[in-house]
């Protein structure tokens, strides 16, 4: 009986890796498209460049999906027999969580950004090739939480062979889970902001100046949870369990669901303020300093709530 | 879906007695495989002089428009034409498209569709953009980018930084591995029967999957890494009001 339980386990790692990912990349990739054609529509001379900055938006976009694509195809063509198949494969789940929550976040969302770019070319027909480097610079950052699942999906995979005990298997899930659930608040935060700023310069291009340098400082800021998570996910992998402890797996997650509804809060809110700050800056690009230096403050402060989230993982790992 | 060994790859020891430890291993099949594609690259190289000398040829308006689609990216992303950086992309763009082209031709892997591959490709492009920022800046300017706009940020930035390296090599991988395992996967399973094949064949499934993960996703890639580059080196090296001069004609 626990054998059939720990095929189910596996298929269903893999059907969930790649399905819940195709669902939001399919329709980032579909309203991206959509405004390329309203915004050709809008700016019929301008079309070369809205169909590059379309073609380049879904390309980008299609990573979350080639990823867990990926990572399934590896799982379900590797053969090894793991040494205890349910703890093995309850571990595997980790996969899934750390794929799919981040991938279909990720992908449902960096449409935005596209979107912007495509309406901004319109507007500013000339301008293309630098709203298309701004476009890329931001989709690049966006897809930084489908990366970092990646990873510590394949450190699952490597390690969860090995896994003998429930402690153990629990250990790689709430890896999973942490970047998981770290992943969401920050790509959504992300997401808004990139869309704000490629919104600007369709609204005046003359605050490229201002807003480009702005964009690399906030989306680092905005990034600050994820790596929080990534962090912790790194700590439960590396973490020594000892195998006497029946408590320990249930530390480990919770340590895990600490660490990632944590970061939504703050990746939500602190891209939500940055955004304004670039609406702001691109209608007047005077009050850049005053700006930046509020938007970048009280993101600091919002980061605060991740970094007690943080201190409280730390504590549940180090005192279980 | 036993006994389907997609994934195994021939390991080569070079110091085989003495050091026969993983770290010391070459993936053979990715060098033999890279260096196909090169000799592949060389061989279509060696006429081109020859077709460029032919006035209204085809060959000639097809490298002209080539080299001058990259001359025009390097200009409009990096202000002017440094001829140095347009070399670096162009080569880089070059190397990564063969690369992923090469499941087109039988029995050789793409070597894109190794990690080692890709992450080499991702420390060369994260290198020369340092280089260059640090030659721009000099050491002490280059350093304290790392610590704006506060000092607490300089962890965040370092993992900022690197993280460039792993989502431009995981992009990459991801993609072609992909690709290649789809394909494989397709050739698995109609080969072995006659009708099969002809079906694939006749209906236009290999071309379509050749022609869309071979051409299409291997150029898509291969841009989307030299764009990224290039998108990352205007960013170190920026100069200040320097680009506004360029379009400032332009929307007039």
């Amino acid at each position: 009986m626990i054998i059939e339980w720990a095929e189910f386990l596996h298929y269903l790692t893999i059907g969930l890796t790649v399905g819940i990912n195709s669902i939001g990349v399919g329709i980032g990739e579909g309203l991206a498209s959509a405004a390329a054609i309203e915004a050709i529509n809008i700016q019929p001379e301008s079309k070369n460049d809205i169909a590059k900055i379309s073609i380049l938006g879904t390309a980008l976009i299609e990573t979350a999906a080639i990823l867990g694509v990926t990572i399934s195809i590896i799982m379900l063509l590797d053969t090894s027999t793991p040494a205890h198949p349910f703890y093995s494969r309850l571990g595997e789940l980790g996969i899934a969580f750390a794929i799919c929550l981040s991938g279909f976040t990720a992908g449902l969302f960096s449409y935005l950004p596209a979107r912007a770019a495509c309406f901004a070319t319109a507007r500013q027909p000339f301008f293309g090739p630098k709203i298309l480097r701004l476009m890329l610079i931001t989709q690049s950052i966006i897809q930084t939480p489908i990366i970092f699942g990646f990873i510590i999906a394949i450190f699952i995979k490597n390690q969860a062979v090995q896994a003998e005990t429930l402690s153990d298997s629990l250990r790689l899930l709430s890896a999973g889970i942490c970047i998981g659930l770290g992943s969401i608040g920050p790509a959504i935060g992300l997401s808004r902001f990139a869309e704000s700023a490629c919104e600007g310069l369709g609204v005046n291009r003359k605050a490229y100046e201002k807003i480009f340098p702005f964009t690399l400082i906030s989306q680092a800021i905005i990034e600050t949870p994820l790596i929080f998570s990534l962090v912790v996910s790194m700590l439960l992998l590396v973490w020594k369990v000892d195998s006497c402890n029946p408590i320990a797996g249930i530390a480990f997650i919770s340590a895990a669901l600490c660490m990632g509804f944590g970061t939504i809060g703050p990746g939500i809110s602190s891209g939500k303020t940055a955004s304004s700050a670039c609406k702001q800056i691109a209608i007047n690009p005077d009050t850049y300093s005053t700006l930046s230096r509020v938007s970048m403050f009280s993101q600091g402060l919002i980061d605060t709530c991740a970094i007690y989230t943080l201190l409280i993982s730390l504590l549940i790992l180090l005192f279980h | 879906m036993n006994n389907f060994d997609l994934l195994a790859t021939h390991y080569w020891y070079p110091l085989y007695p003495h050091l026969a430890h993983s770290h010391f291993r070459l993936n053979s099949e990715t060098i033999i495989n890279t260096w196909i594609m090169l000799g592949i690259g060389f061989l279509l190289l060696l006429p081109v002089r020859r077709l460029l000398r032919k006035k209204d040829g085809i060959a000639r308006y097809l490298a002209i428009s080539f080299v001058s689609s990259f001359v025009d990216l390097t200009k409009q992303t990096l202000g002017t034409l440094h001829r140095r950086h347009f070399y670096f992309i162009t080569a880089l763009f070059c190397f990564i498209f063969l690369c992923n082209l090469a499941s087109i031709i039988p029995w050789v892997e793409e070597p894109t569709s190794d990690l080692n591959t890709t992450l080499a490709l991702g420390i060369i492009s994260f290198m020369y953009i340092q280089y260059y920022a640090i030659k721009k800046n000099g050491v002490k300017e280059y350093l304290k980018s790392y610590l704006s706009p506060f000092f607490i940020m300089l962890p965040l930035n370092i993992i900022g930084k690197l993280a460039s390296i792993g989502s431009m090599s995981f992009r990459l991988f991801g993609n072609i591995f992909g690709g290649s395992i789809i394909s494989k996967i397709w050739t698995k399973v109609i080969s072995g029967s006659v009708l099969w094949e002809s079906v694939g064949i006749l209906s236009g499934m290999n071309l379509l999957i050749t022609g869309f993960f071979g051409l299409f996703e291997g150029f898509l890639q291969a841009f989307v890494f030299a764009m990224l580059t290039v998108t990352y080196l205007s960013i170190a090296i920026q100069d200040e009001g320097e680009d506004e001069e360029v379009y400032e004609g332009a929307t007039l």
